[in-house]
């Protein structure tokens, strides 16, 4: 890890697009503003009556690396969703860069959506279209210019390191490769959050170390990083802040912390 | 956006050329219908248009009498046009009509002049002959073809709600199928859509290429549709026209107004159709 760690990433600082919009009314609405990600007693019932998050709160800071573990069905994904507003909260207030997004409109979720990189662990790379064109589609959603996106995405790619496998498509790489590609699609914006769910779920260990990497070095770029896993060895090798969740519930929040507690 | 429509049609063939088949059909049995049956709309109007009534006056009548019925049915809202026929112009009629009761040479004129009045609609020619009851002095008759009026007006009638039943069946129908095309093409795709939803692509970024690609299926299949009317009609009118005893005036819409109208459909069911599809799987 030491050697990724000494490895600078030459990027463009993160946009800045999320920045608080808050009114300054008291110290906790400051402590709100600087945070990247808040939840506040969140619950999500789904229908009928399975509770997948019962009372969340916690505050995440800008820059933070996050791991969220817990077993199957623990509500990891639930939280994930939320984050892009995927999923509407059944009670509880969550604010992402300064946005409530209870109070978000409709029509600015893709706004949202754009400053908040996402990796699945399914990757969904769009099939039919070649590792650049499924990173440039990112920017294309967002109306960046033809030179634009001949400038950013061998970028992205080189960071990832594919760009010899620009022109291919996603059925012709192996998993370690299309979640590089997933890692470029969302990081290409330069977005100041990055969540992943399971991002090394569907991959060998081996490959799974160098998407580790990869995400280590987005968030020394100053991206806050969100990662919901399963993956125990990763957890304890890094040594981050783990967010536990069981049932619902958030067992343990330890600022370096391992995947089960000591 | 037409890059990316034109990406998709290439990436899904099958749908794509499903979806073009259904316009096709729709189109070409939409446009075999409107042919036939502003062909039976235009002959019902012929058909209405021999319907008139008829004033005949005494062989002797003031022209003060005949002016009087003028006026009288000049102020009839119901009328169209009155025509004057002169007692010779109608004896010339009739030697034309029926030879056979000119054998010999008649002595004198033995009819009398006559109005002919033409009513706004077909219908009316009951009501037309109604108001000139009791007739007026010098009036010796007035007639409006009685049964034969209602028979004609009853044929006519069924006729045109039998077009317009089966005009909303199929242009229904052919709604619901090439609905269904595009839902399905569409739901092979929907994991496309959510991951573009995921990444931040707006409602109406998804929406573009899909109905610009709708539009384009509607297109080729309208196209295809008229071509292919226009050989049937080539090839199929020349042997049908001589054995349909129309007369004259009776015509079906004219080629290129079916076919705007087929292309306009087409484009709107394409586009629309593929459009209002969409809706349920943006919600992501």
């Amino acid at each position: 890890m030491t050697a990724v760690q000494e490895t600078t990433l030459v990027t463009d600082p993160p946009a800045e697009a999320l920045e608080p919009e808050l009114p300054q009314r008291d110290g906790a609405a400051v402590a709100a503003a600087r945070a990247m990600i808040v939840f506040e007693n969140v619950h999500k019932v789904y229908k009928p009556n399975v509770i997948a998050l019962e009372g969340a709160s916690f505050v995440i800071e800008k820059g933070e690396f996050v791991f969220l573990v817990g077993p199957s069905g623990s509500g990891k994904s639930t939280m994930v969703r939320l984050l892009l507003k995927e999923l509407e909260p059944t009670s509880g207030t969550i604010v992402v860069g300064g946005r409530d997004l209870g109070r978000l409109r409709r029509s600015k979720v893709p706004q949202l959506r754009r400053n908040i990189g996402c990796v699945f662990q399914d990757f969904k790379l769009l099939p039919g279209r070649s590792t650049a064109e499924n990173v440039a589609y990112a920017l294309k959603v967002q109306g960046e210019g033809r030179n634009a996106i001949r400038r950013k995405v061998p970028e992205v790619l080189n960071m990832v390191g594919l760009a010899h496998k620009a022109n291919s498509f996603p059925d012709e790489l192996s998993g370690g490769e299309q979640q590089r590609v997933s890692i470029a699609r969302a990081f290409v914006n330069h977005p100041p959050l990055l969540v992943c769910d399971e991002p090394t779920g569907n991959l060998d260990p081996d490959t799974s170390v160098g998407i580790m990497q990869l995400l280590y070095r987005i968030n020394r770029s100053g991206t806050t990083v969100v990662m919901a896993t399963h993956d125990r060895e990763m957890v304890d090798k890094m040594r981050r802040r783990v967010i536990a969740l069981e049932d619902g519930r958030i067992a343990r929040d330890e600022r370096r912390g391992g995947y089960t507690s000591e | 956006m037409l890059g990316e429509a034109v990406r998709s049609i290439g990436a899904n063939v099958s749908t794509t050329v499903a979806a073009t088949m259904t316009v096709l059909i729709g189109m070409f049995l939409l446009g075999l219908f409107i042919a036939f049956a502003t062909y039976a709309h235009s002959w019902s109007d012929h058909v209405k248009d021999e319907l008139v009534v008829k004033v005949f006056f005494d062989r002797e009548t003031l022209p003060r009498n005949v002016e009087a019925v003028r006026v009288k049915l000049e102020s009839d809202s119901r009328v169209k046009r009155i025509e004057f026929v002169s007692a010779d112009k109608a004896l010339e009629i009739m030697r034309q009509t029926r030879p056979d009761l000119f054998d010999t040479e008649l002595p004198y004129n033995p009819l009398g002049p006559a109005y002919t009045v033409i009513p706004n609609r077909a219908e009316d020619t009951e009501g037309i002959a109604a108001s000139l009851k009791p007739r007026p002095s010098g009036v010796h008759n007035v007639t409006y073809g009685e049964e034969k009026a209602k028979r004609i007006l009853k044929v006519a009638n069924v006729i045109n709600s039998i077009f317009l039943l089966a005009g909303l069946i199929l242009l229904v129908a052919s709604t619901i199928l090439i609905a269904n095309t595009i839902r399905l093409s569409i739901f092979s795709r929907r994991r496309e859509i959510e991951v573009m939803k995921l990444v931040g692509a707006t409602n109406w970024f998804v929406r573009g290429p899909f109905m610009l690609e709708g539009l384009l299926c509607g297109l080729v299949g309208s196209v295809l549709a008229v071509i292919l009317l226009f050989l049937s009609k080539e090839v199929a009118l020349p042997s049908i026209i001589p054995r349909l005893d129309s007369g004259p005036g009776v015509q079906a819409i004219a080629f290129w107004a079916n076919a705007l109208i087929l292309l306009g459909i087409g484009l709107l069911l394409g586009a629309a159709g593929s459009g209002l599809t969409l809706r349920r799987f943006l919600r992501v």
